[in-house]
């Protein structure tokens, strides 16, 4: 089915082909590189430096005592300060401001007499995400507060009675940033992967230089074989520099590195598959393009690489066993982060494996039934 | 001159129309991508499920149990009775925050000694773990401040310090704080940036590849009109995504409109026109259809998603990104859409990002005209 000599023929072509598209060449880097740095810096959840007003009424020592204590926690920042009801109003309609922590005119004198106090505070909610933790992060800095106040007013020293342990399962704040590394990494790869093979079949389709292919002795199976090389040393050289980037930032690289080149070169095997199928459905550039991207989207959202796959319905979870993205993802954190080699992560690689001999079958079908 | 614009707008919708994969595109991926972010992420985190591993099984540890409950933001889903389940709840996603009192805690607590209570959370998903620690922190710090109360009250220490203070704290434009309420304002900035851009700027380069833009050039055909008649069937398919997306969005999820439908309308038309010009910028640059997909991919769909407050809040990020956020539309108009939606403000507070985004749409349209000028000479 395949000849070597004209498979290198072709592949030559192939290569010839896809190096001249210089400009093509440096967005890919920039998909493994740039793309995936500015990622690990954007993407966070957290709250630091919230931009806050701190309105006083009381104006006492224990309130600016208070304010003191929001600023020097990190998660506010309180750049604003107004008794004004309508300037408060004004700066978190503009978005100037996302909480107001207000400190009513009663509060010292009730903190003297020892009567309950409170302490107001407004939220803007158009990140509720944000809103709730910052929810969370206003409350323990009065709560500490208030207790400090009783510890202190003890004779010796009192003990804390109980002290919170939190841990975080699976994953902390920091390990997001690591996680996010590796899924942009990813999703480079199931891009280019996906894009370049489709586009580089319909290419053909389109200039009508398949018909020229058709008149050759090259079977189906050559042609496909020599469009996937280049993306496929490209794809593979791309991931060095991810690599560094990776580990410049400090995400631990536990398990074998040949393992994860072997890993990456099956994924992108399997997702150029999906890009020939498409390429063989497809008629001009432009359809080829615009179906890559109406599959590739839902393929990216239910693999688990923004948000996990355990917070979706189930019916979702079961369609993204069909995804390579989903197995993937599951193997390289698996190298990465828990050092585990083969033993553990066949069944991913086999997963990769059928889904992608599935989708170059299909590929090849449909193409020499054309070539006939 | 109006009839060549009209001429080549007419093109188009012959085009697009004979090509049902266009059509489709249009149609289908701004509700697949509604669909997925508003039913498949969610960020809500009310009624968190709780599971209590009890090895003290006393009095004042079912006092601290019940807190987490009668806090409002939990819910008790399971009492755990050995340690492997604790692995198999957190696994499977059955609770989000498994608490563990030890058994020497009533006995510690008598004793005045200070004892460690763990808790245990979710994280396979920041966002929504860091919010369900927040709270579970808060519960435990209260509880801390009622032992001591009575602690050091009983001691006779007199009441001058024993204020307990309370946080009374009240959610503006989203009281709810449910996460589909900003996410589909948010989707609308994103979405609008994604599709109608890269299909005008296929619709150019489409012409380069097979060479009929060659014909342009030698007609009578002035840049603008060319641009213009190119942008005007894909602003009005940018603007029908739009009402498609805002009639699901009220309708469907319930989000609430408080602002001005008017504005909002201006607004959007505004954007749409930005996003189509954007398109076209590309288009000049470029002259493969595959290479035009990619540079609207990286310049148009990812900063959308990633530097316009859609998820990630920009006032987290490092200065210099904060800076770079400037750079991309879908900032300001987001900013805009949630200010109209949720907030229910209009333009007199409004009116920067709106200044910004006239600006940004000109400077765009104009660079893409002189752009595609120089070719045409």
């Amino acid at each position: 089915m395949i000849n070597n000599a004209r498979l290198a023929a072709l592949v030559r072509k192939e290569m010839i082909q896809f190096l001249r598209a210089r400009f093509m060449l440096a967005l890919i880097l920039y998909m493994y590189t740039g793309e995936v740095l500015m990622c690990t810096f954007a993407m966070s959840f957290d709250v630091r430096n919230l931009p806050t007003v701190f309105t006083d009424f009381d104006r006492s020592a224990e309130s600016r005592l208070l304010a003191e204590r929001f600023r020097s926690s990190g998660y506010f920042s309180i750049e604003h300060m107004t008794t004004r009801d309508p300037e408060m109003a004004r700066l978190l309609n503009r978005g100037e401001a996302l909480a107001v922590i207000v400190v009513p005119p009663e509060f010292s004198r009730r903190l003297a007499e020892g009567s309950p106090a409170s302490v107001q505070l407004l939220l803007d909610g158009s990140n509720a995400n944000t809103a709730a933790v910052a929810q969370g992060y206003a409350q323990r800095i009065v709560l500490d507060y208030a207790l400090e106040r009783i510890r202190a007013s003890a004779a010796g020293p009192v003990p804390l009675p109980v002290e919170h342990r939190p841990r975080v399962w699976y994953n902390s704040e920091l390990r997001y940033a690591y996680f996010m590394v590796l899924s942009m990494i990813a999703l480079a790869g199931m891009m280019v992967g996906v894009i370049t093979a489709a586009a580089g079949i319909v290419r053909e389709k389109e200039s009508g230089t398949i018909e020229q292919m058709m008149v050759t002795p090259v079977t189906p199976a050559e042609m496909i074989a020599a469009k996937m090389m280049p993306t496929l040393t490209i794809g593979l050289l791309a991931l060095v520099p991810s690599l560094l980037i990776a580990a410049w930032i400090g995400v631990p690289i536990r398990g074998s590195l040949a393992l994860f080149f072997l890993f990456s070169a099956v994924f992108l095997v399997s997702s150029m598959g999906i890009g020939i199928l498409i390429a063989t459905v497809a008629e001009t550039m432009q359809q080829a393009l615009l179906i890559s991207f109406l599959v590739l989207f839902p393929i990216l959202f239910l693999s688990g690489t923004v948000v996990p796959l355990e917070s979706m319905p189930l019916g979702l979870q079961y369609l993204a066993e069909l995804s390579p993205l989903r197995h993937y993802m599951d193997a390289i954190l698996g190298i990465f982060f828990k050092g585990v080699g083969l033993e553990m992560l066949w069944h991913r690689v086999a997963a990769m494996a059928v889904i992608g001999v599935a989708l170059l079958a299909g590929g090849i079908l449909q193409l020499r039934r054309r070539m006939r | 001159m109006r009839s060549l614009i009209g001429a080549v707008i007419w093109k188009e919708v012959r085009e697009i129309r004979r090509d049902p994969v266009t059509v489709s595109f249009a149609i289908i991926l701004p509700l697949l991508m509604l669909y997925l972010f508003g039913s498949a992420l969610s960020l809500d985190v009310k009624d968190a499920t709780l599971a209590v591993y009890d090895l003290d099984k006393s009095p004042a540890s079912r006092a601290l149990i019940d807190a987490f409950p009668h806090s409002g933001y939990f819910r008790r889903v399971h009492d755990i009775r050995a340690e492997t389940e604790i692995a198999q709840l957190l696994d499977r996603g059955n609770a989000r925050l498994v608490l563990v009192i030890p058994p020497d805690f009533s006995e510690k607590l008598a004793r005045g000694q200070t004892v460690g209570v763990q808790t245990l959370a979710d994280g396979s998903f920041p966002p929504t773990a860091m919010v369900v620690a927040g709270y579970a922190a808060a519960i435990v710090q209260n509880y801390n401040l009622e032992q001591l109360r009575k602690a050091v009250s009983a001691a006779g220490h007199g009441a001058a310090h024993l204020s307990p203070i309370d946080v009374d704290s009240r959610v503006w434009f989203n009281a709810a704080l449910k996460s589909v309420n900003y996410i589909v304002p948010g989707l609308l900035g994103v979405i609008l940036m994604a599709f109608p851009p890269l299909l005008t700027t296929l619709a150019v380069v489409r012409e380069k590849e097979t060479g009929s833009v060659q014909q342009i050039f030698v007609s009578p055909i002035r840049p603008y009109q060319f641009i213009a008649g190119k942008m005007i069937p894909y602003a009005v398919i940018a603007f029908m995504e739009m009402l498609m997306i805002l009639a699901a969005g009220v309708w469907w999820f319930q989000i609430p409109f408080r602002g001005s439908l008017p504005l909002f309308l201006g607004a959007t038309t505004l954007y749409v026109f930005c996003t189509v010009s954007l398109g076209l910028l590309i288009s000049s640059v470029t002259r493969s259809q595959l290479v035009a997909m990619l540079l609207a991919l990286l310049a148009t769909l990812m900063p959308s998603f990633l530097f316009s407050g859609f998820l990630f809040p920009i006032f987290t990020m490092p200065a210099m990104l904060q800076m770079y956020t400037y750079l991309f539309p879908a900032r300001y108009f987001i900013e805009i859409v949630r200010g109209i939606m949720m907030k229910g403000i209009g333009l007199e507070m409004l009116w920067p990002q709106f200044l910004m985004l006239v600006i940004y749409t000109a400077t765009v349209f104009t660079a893409t005209t002189l752009l595609f000028r120089k070719k045409v000479v």
